[in-house]
């Protein structure tokens, strides 16, 4: 059985990691971030591992005896289940010249909090919890602001900056989205 | 019924809207009581609610509402509001339930609908409160092959006259399956600050927009390798197709070449191994064309791939998008996993189509708070005149694939209810519109090669 958000919610998640290791990965998490908001997506792309799996449920408003039901399953809505093909068809279709709710872009600002980072099974892999703050604003006066949590798998790659996300899941704190679209990772 | 002046707004005998019709608070009022509190509304699936007791809470306009299933099996529907004070008496967005308990002052109503307990009924109210007479408004149900819909009208037509000629297109969705069809697990809800007709009317009788505003998405289908280019996938978008009005409002339309798949292979063998049953039982024109793109009026609208959504109105600049996948129910489950991705990477709020039509309507609707911007009527005139009843084997009105019939009859008819036109005289206009399909159409052209 998988476990729920509502499991996790319960259990500590606190960093079990040297400075050194901390340091490094909360830095390319901004450097991650920094791509994106200079809209960078070819660079982007390297940052995620081929086998990705880069998934953001759906949530809903639940009675609190159900409340281990509040974030959509595996098998349920999401708003993002994408594997590392699927991402470059995103990044395809903001370089065609014609994705219309991108362009004009968005300005965006990914902020990045409360990184806490634990040592995997697997050598050289870490779990790594964040919060996030994006920031959009668009055209005249659109602004939307996505808050909530990633819970990551960064393991270490043979690219530039020395690492690669192997799965990303995030929670977006929000029922109902509340914005016109997501035309932008997260 | 005293509906509101219309002179002005919707000219369908020449193509013209006023703009206003978006804009307009008192329209906006006049919508909720003549068209959301009369209609049949889509309130949900049965596969939706598979237990006793299990409830979605959704929205009839801007009315919530708790569809519940009952122990019989039967689904029913009643206002979210206690009758007390007028407290939303259930917050959740789904789960099962014995009884709905308001948390304000502690009134409880049964799965059904009924105030059952009054909390200090023998102290506070003498045992003299009447509980049969202090129950949410209750909503009637038809259940159309698994699609649960309500009205709040008692004199509403019969849902399947409602649908008229579109049961035989809707059927396509709804029916398409022999073993059923269920809906994916949980919903997308996104808000767009515009109004519900733009999103509505799209659906209804928009195939023009698609190679525009969804350029860059087909672009990004065309994964390198598949051999096909941009320029053939827009030759084969404009070969031939239909497109059907009807005059309670409804419409839709489909291609009837080949579309670019958006699955991988097992998805379409899994579907070309169940076709020759489909097209047993529905013929070759639904098996292999339909869905294509649809609205059942107002505001249900749905896709081949299985979207199918309604656009909740918040005010006349608002809606809420909430939307479902439908999966034929005794598919693998991979391919019903597939189905379920194609569907959210294509048709939901961070989807690779569904993304620009957003910013269409939410752009027309900012332009429209300018006073100017609504001097002038806007365009409905594509294809005046120029359609054939009961042709080629399609019941109705039909005209070619891009064309603006259906927005035309979906128009006539807001108009007319908003007016406050009776059932009655809508029977008689839609019998009209039937004979005059049948008499004075003209035969629908489609490009060479093409049977019409």
């Amino acid at each position: 059985m998988t476990t729920t958000d509502h499991d996790r919610a319960k259990t500590s998640t606190r960093s079990n990691v040297g400075p050194e290791i901390q340091y490094e990965i909360e830095q390319f998490l901004y450097d991650e971030a920094d791509l994106l908001d200079r809209w960078q997506y070819d660079e982007w792309l390297t940052l995620m591992a081929p086998d990705i799996h880069y998934w953001m449920p759906t949530r809903t408003n639940r009675l609190r005896r159900q409340q281990h039901l509040e974030t959509a399953g595996p098998a349920a809505a999401a708003f993002f289940d994408e594997t590392f093909e699927h991402l470059q068809q995103r990044v395809r279709r903001l370089g065609t010249g014609l994705a219309w709710s991108e362009d004009p872009p968005s300005r965006t600002r990914h902020l990045i909090t409360n990184v806490r980072v634990r040592s995997a099974a697997i050598d050289g892999q870490y779990d790594v919890e964040c919060s996030f703050f994006l920031y959009r604003t668009r055209l005249e006066r659109e602004m939307d602001m996505f808050v909530g949590r990633r819970t990551d798998v960064i393991r270490r790659a043979a690219n530039a900056y020395g690492w690669q996300v192997a799965k990303r899941t995030i929670l977006l704190d929000q029922s109902t989205l509340l914005a016109k679209n997501l035309s932008v990772f997260l | 019924m005293a509906g509101i002046n219309v002179s002005g707004l919707v000219d369908t005998e020449r193509g013209f809207i006023n703009p206003s019709i978006y804009h307009d608070q008192a329209i906006y009022a006049a919508e909720q009581e003549f068209v959301f509190a009369r209609c049949w509304l889509f309130l949900a699936h049965e596969t939706m609610l598979p237990k006793a007791g299990d409830f979605i809470q959704t929205y009839m306009g801007e009315d919530p509402v708790l569809v519940v299933r009952q122990r019989d099996g039967s689904i029913k529907a009643f206002l979210n509001q206690c009758r007390h004070r007028g407290m939303r008496i259930c917050r959740a967005d789904l789960g099962n339930s014995k009884a709905f308990t308001c948390t304000y002052h502690g009134w409880t109503y049964s799965t059904a609908g009924d105030l059952i307990s009054v909390p200090h009924e023998d102290d506070a109210y003498f045992n003299e409160i009447d509980k049969s007479q202090w129950r949410p408004a209750a909503v009637r149900i038809a259940n159309y092959k698994g699609f649960v819909f309500g009205t709040w009208d008692a004199h509403a037509p019969e849902f399947t006259d409602y649908l008229g000629d579109m049961a035989w297109y809707f059927d396509a969705f709804v029916d398409r399956w022999a073993g059923g069809a269920e809906v994916i697990e949980g919903a997308h809800r996104w808000l767009i600050d515009c109004n519900w007709k733009f999103a509505a009317e799209q659906f209804a009788s928009d195939s023009y927009h698609a190679e525009i505003s969804h350029a860059s998405a087909y672009l990004a289908y065309v994964a390198p390798g598949d051999g096909l280019t941009q320029d053939q996938l827009v030759a084969n978008r404009k070969k031939g197709g239909y497109q059907f009005a009807a005059p309670q409002g409804h419409g839709t339309g489909f291609r009837t070449s080949p579309q670019p798949k958006r699955v991988g292979p097992v998805v379409q063998d899994w579907e070309a191994s169940v076709l020759p049953e489909i097209v047993d039982r529905l013929g070759e024109p639904r098996a292999l064309y339909m869905p294509g793109h649809a609205t059942i009026f107002p505001s249900l609208a749905y896709l081949s791939n299985g979207t199918f959504r309604v656009f909740h109105p918040r005010g006349p600049a608002q809606i809420e998008v909430w939307a479902w996948g439908l999966v034929q129910k005794d598919a693998p489950e991979k391919v019903k996993d597939e189905r379920r991705v194609e569907i959210l990477r294509t048709f939901s709020p961070g989807g690779l189509f569904e993304q620009d039509d957003g910013e269409n309507w939410n752009e027309i609707q900012k332009v429209l708070r300018g006073w100017q911007a609504r001097q002038r009527p806007l365009s409905i005139q594509m294809g005046l005149g120029h359609w054939a009843g009961d042709a080629a084997g399609f019941p109705g009105r039909t005209a070619y694939v891009f064309a603006e019939e259906a927005a035309r009859s979906f128009y006539q008819r807001w108009s007319e209810h908003i007016a406050g036109t009776s059932w009655e005289r809508l029977a008689e206009l839609d019998a009209a519109y039937a004979e005059a399909s049948g008499a004075n159409g003209q035969a629908v052209r489609q490009p060479e090669g093409q049977s019409s």
